[in-house]
């Protein structure tokens, strides 16, 4: 498990996503943590010191992992970040059916009145 | 393994189950390009929620899902998150307007 600060981790991210194109997943975990065990948190609680939460970032390709610790004041611009990775990134995924659908009924109903009028005209 | 069909279901459920235990909730996603899918996955170690899909639609409904958690997860889970681009749109608001005419 590698720690990373949170620019060199997005990075990382990246090159992770281009070597599992062919092959492979990535798995990114988020979770809200504090950094410490629980011992110490209840020593902290007990104390009352007030205990720091991050939120934790963690992601893997099946053999590395790598993860880092993302603040308060740093989530807006990182979670910015990994939106535009993600966007650039996902597109093996299917686009909406329903528009495909659309238009081949579409084109189906033009075809219908053609043969409605060619039908009307031997009838006058 | 419990999978959620609807969307907004999956959501309210994952918020959920953050705000009741915000020390042991995780959320997980994979992703995988050579079968073009995406799976999420939010539990508390007692309880745990998914949602798989194939859809490129469903990847700009996991953003906004990822800004609420990111939210959730960094500020802790009182934080407020109703429409968290509501909170960019509220700091642009204090914008003064352009100064007088000139004379």
């Amino acid at each position: 498990m590698v720690r990373l600060q949170p620019d060199p981790f997005l990075n990382e991210l990246t090159n992770m996503f281009e070597r599992t194109t062919e092959k492979g997943s990535v798995w990114v975990t988020l979770k809200h943590s504090s950094d410490k065990s629980k011992l110490k948190r209840d020593k902290m609680k007990t104390a009352g010191e007030k205990i720091e939460y991050k939120c934790l970032v963690r992601a893997t390709d099946g053999k590395k992992t790598i993860s880092t610790m993302v603040g308060v004041k740093d989530h807006q611009r990182f979670q910015s970040s990994y939106a535009t990775i993600l966007k650039t990134r996902m597109t093996a995924l299917k686009k909406r059916e329903r528009k495909d659908k659309r238009k081949a009924a579409d084109s189906d109903k033009k075809q219908d009145p053609k043969k409605q009028s060619s039908a009307v005209k031997p009838s006058n | 393994m419990v999978y959620i069909a609807s969307w907004d279901d999956f959501l309210e459920k994952s918020v959920q189950l953050f705000r009741s235990d915000p020390e042991k909730t995780r959320y997980s996603m994979k992703y995988r390009h050579c079968d073009g899918k995406l799976v999420l996955k939010v539990t508390d170690d007692k309880e745990c929620i998914k949602f798989k899909t194939d859809q490129a639609q469903d990847a700009k409904k996991m953003e906004k899902f990822n800004n609420i958690f990111f939210t959730l997860m960094a500020r802790g889970p009182e934080a407020d998150i109703s429409e968290v681009g509501g909170k960019e749109q509220a700091e642009a608001q204090p914008v003064k307007k352009g100064r007088g005419r000139k004379q």
